[in-house]
């Protein structure tokens, strides 16, 4: 029945009776009921949350089909799963919970597809040393409650919680929204498992540091699914915290928000968010604020002595700017919505593109880089919106979010390269990051190289080490050629 | 048939799903086709044509517990998923596609009015004429008649004169499985029997008998000309009113579980804990989630019928959120049955209250 289904980027398939033999096997090994090749497991499989794949979606059509969707319960079957594809030379893409932006989890060549989520146990809650050894299958969501019961936080809250797994964060080396004062997945991470394309299982230990040669599981971090797959994880957490104090000012100049966060930042202040929309944003998300002025959301937690020192260091920063105290209430708004993710449906529905792009500046690019990639968007015709706003910042810079929406008519996959050429080239050029926590999935690779220069070639060489036939998820961060998906 | 709203269903299917966190079945299943969104995709597939009707397809759709918890963080307030994937199931019949599972429930439907087979528990009882009529329900009847042996004494103690009919199953079941035209014969008949009573007053035990009553019947055109009251609300306005006097409970620490209907369709949260209240000696200590957050037992949309293995981890699942050395309390036969697994004691509200009165 999928034979029927247009696999737009269906690069190549595995020989059916190769993947018979393969179920057959693996089924012996880990059990008939953790093995399908149903359609509509393999149909459910087929994609993430890149919009392209959802533009294809209203089309009729999918991006590319895996052949078996298996889903290991212990780490061993993972070794067992991934060693029988090895032999075989069955491509393997691991599955979270699809909530990736870039096509990341798209199985090009078919194959397996290796949905993680039945591993999910939290192993080990670690008291004294304020450590939680989880396995990679758990719901973000459900993490973060189970160690609320016990009185703590995971510090880890993207837009994407409730429909995203401990393992997709570390596979694509997330951020959350409180990520200035708890970090960002590989701040968390103390130690990972990991299993290689040919089944070996390797752990590290889950010490403060070690001075003993490069940490080989944070080469996993960010990798995402090309290197092995991160079965389980040893996170950092938090008490829960005792004092909590939400604000938000508005800026005449977006500068002059960019220059108090920073200077802030400078102090030591280490506010858990920290959100500065441009005009247009604050007005899409704060209608009450007009659209002439820019907010700053800020939300402080944690030990009431800090959390007041915070405020004092934030205050004198923000005043210097002029801000405008704007009360907690805006913070509050952010707080009941920040998971909505609703305009999505509803705009594709209507014949829109749209997607959103984070970059990594500096503070001395910060602006410009915003300006350039705003004008280079509303250059390309159909663009109706291209707005922007910063978050997860540090003392040399912060991650700018451009959201762009676009009614281009027919050709939304033109329009949709064009945004993404458009930004791309003017975020290089002003010497930014290309990702800052989306990753790179399928649809980024294509600027890996002028990201990384020589460094991707060195990416290349460990994948090639790692993964001598090249089985795990193949042509993702770019490396690999991937012929139907190109500039 | 109802229509199947195609821009709601797509609004799921586009969606990423903050609410996946709150879907039981992929929680314990970890299927992508069973999560809302790939259930939704599946429907979608199925309007536009590019998706044939077959087991697999149905057994996804069916994969549903109408539990309504997706809805606790939807952005889509206009979206009733549960709804939507009811009324494509419903389009299964015309290609002869079922849940071969369920067969021995449809033909003991179709025999005995009951998907249990011959009805054990009480049928027509009390005063004919009387203005209350007590629907039992039945999977109390099948499962656990000693609620409805409470709620008869609960009753008399209060004084009420009531009656009971022969009852047949609400139809719920059968519309679940797919067959609107068996549920629509049941509830004609229960409507017929209950027109004659002539009774003013319709109190059900049962949450699906609740929700079937007065979402679907008026839907399959047998709307009932008299009130329809929940349990927990009738008996607490039974106690409101001082023709229930609780005195001192013997069971000290008690955890109440909100069934998913009454919780979410009926919002009824407070009345049961009202009720519990009113109960002297009682400690009640919430599970982890309650109230509209609560997390379904296992037992909706006839799970323990249909896939008896993941209403188990369901239960399971569920039974971890709860104090170890708690009772727990409850107002649904079907979560009753579900949470009611070794080492754990499980009873209704109106045993409870019946105990103390």
């Amino acid at each position: 029945m999928t034979e029927q289904i247009r696999a737009v980027l269906q690069e190549s398939r595995v020989e059916q009776a190769e993947i018979d033999r393969y179920a057959e096997e693996v089924s012996a090994i880990i059990g008939i009921e953790k093995v399908s090749k149903n359609h509509i497991d393999i149909l459910s499989t087929c994609r993430d949350y890149w919009p392209v794949s959802s533009i294809w979606m209203l089309e009729g059509a999918v991006p590319a089909l895996p052949q078996l969707v298996v889903w290991p319960q212990t780490t061993e079957e993972v070794s067992q799963i991934l060693a029988l594809a090895h032999e075989r030379r069955i491509p393997v893409v691991p599955y979270g919970e699809g909530s990736g932006a870039l096509g990341g989890v798209v199985p090009l060549k078919g194959g397996i597809m290796i949905d993680m989520k039945r591993m999910n146990r939290i192993r080990e809650l670690d008291h004294e040393n304020l450590l939680v050894t989880v396995e990679c299958g758990l719901n973000g969501a459900l993490y973060e409650e189970q160690l609320n019961r016990s009185g703590y936080t995971g510090g880890h809250f993207p837009q994407s919680l409730r429909c995203s797994t401990v393992g997709g964060w570390l596979a694509c080396r997330a951020a959350g929204q409180f990520s200035t004062r708890y970090g960002k997945i590989e701040d968390m991470v103390v130690a990972a498992e990991a299993v290689l394309a040919d089944g070996t299982v390797f752990r590290e230990r889950s010490v403060p540091r070690t001075a003993t040669g490069p940490r080989v599981d944070h080469l996993f971090i960010g990798s995402e699914g090309v290197l092995g797959v991160i079965t389980a994880a040893t996170l950092r957490i938090w008490p829960l915290p005792e004092k909590r104090h939400l604000a938000s000012y508005t800026f005449e100049k977006l500068e002059d928000g960019l220059e108090a966060i920073r200077m802030f930042m400078r102090a030591g202040a280490r506010p858990a968010v920290v959100r500065l929309y441009d005009a247009q944003e604050t007005g899409n998300h704060f209608p009450e604020l007009g659209d002439k002025r820019c907010v700053l959301i800020l939300l402080i937690e944690g030990a009431a002595a800090i959390v007041n020192g915070e405020k004092d260091v934030i205050e004198e920063c923000v005043s210097a700017r002029n801000a405008e105290d704007t009360g907690p209430e805006h913070v509050k708004h952010w707080l009941e919505t920040r998971f909505n993710i609703s305009a999505a449906s509803r705009l594709l529905q209507k014949g829109a593109v749209l997607d959103t792009i984070e970059v990594t500046t500096n503070w001395h690019n910060a602006y410009s880089t915003y300006s350039a990639m705003q004008e280079a968007l509303k250059d390309v015709e159909g663009t109706m919106l291209a707005s922007g706003h910063w978050s997860h910042v540090y003392p040399e810079g912060a991650a700018l979010y451009i959201t762009v929406v676009g009614f281009p008519g027919d050709d939304k996959i033109v329009y949709y390269k064009k945004i993404w050429q458009s930004a791309m080239t003017a975020c290089l050029a002003e010497g930014a990051a290309i990702s800052h926590h989306h990753g790179i999935g399928l649809h980024r690779g294509q600027w890996m190289a002028e990201e990384h220069g020589k460094g991707l070639d060195v990416l290349g060489r460990i994948k090639n080490a790692l993964d001598p036939h090249g089985i795990m998820n193949p042509g993702k961060l770019g490396l690999g050629e991937v012929r139907k998906w190109q500039k | 048939m109802a229509e199947v709203n195609m821009e709601e269903l797509l609004n799921c299917a586009l969606c990423p799903n903050i609410c996946r966190c709150e879907c039981p079945v992929l929680q314990v299943s970890g299927r992508e086709a069973v999560a809302p969104s790939g259930k939704a995709r599946l429907a979608a597939m199925l309007q536009h044509k590019q998706l044939n009707w077959d087991e697999p397809v149905f057994e996804a759709l069916s994969n549903c517990l109408s539990c309504r918890g997706c809805t606790i963080y939807c952005p889509f307030t206009e979206l009733s998923l549960c709804d939507e994937l009811l009324n494509t199931r419903l389009a299964a019949k015309a290609s002869g596609i079922r849940l071969p599972v369920i067969d021995p429930c449809i033909s003991n439907l179709k025999n005995y009015g009951s998907p249990y087979g011959q009805k054990g528990g009480p049928s027509a009882a009390g005063k004919k004429g009387a203005k209350v009529l007590y629907f039992a329900g039945c999977t109390s009847q099948a499962n656990h008649p000693s609620s409805i042996d409470a709620a008869r004494k609960l009753l008399n103690k209060a004084g009420v004169s009531f009656q009971m009919i022969d009852e047949d199953c609400c139809g719920y079941p059968a519309e679940v499985w797919g067959d609107q035209e068996l549920a629509r014969q049941l509830a004609a008949e229960n409507r017929r029997k209950i027109v004659d009573s002539g009774a003013s007053i319709l109190v059900t035990n049962c949450p699906e008998c609740w929700l079937t009553f007065t979402d679907r019947y008026p839907v399959w055109e047998q709307d009932l000309p008299l009130e329809v009251i929940d349990g927990p609300t009738y008996f607490l306005r039974l106690l409101r009113e001082g023709q229930l006097e609780p005195k001192k409970s013997e069971l000290e620490k008690i955890s109440y579980h909100d069934p998913c209907i009454w919780a979410r369709a009926a919002k009824k949260t407070d009345e049961p804990r009202e009720i519990l209240s009113l109960i002297p000696g009682i400690n009640v200590q919430e599970p982890l989630s309650y109230g509209e957050q609560t997390r379904c037992c296992g037992g909706g949309s006839m799970f323990q019928l249909s896939f008896p293995e993941t209403a188990a981890a369901i239960a399971e699942r569920r039974l971890k959120e709860f104090p170890e050395d708690a009772i727990i309390v409850t107002a649904c036969p079907f979560c009753r049955e579900g949470l009611l697994q070794e080492g754990r004691r499980v009873l209704e509200l109106v045993e409870i209250l019946e105990q103390s009165c």
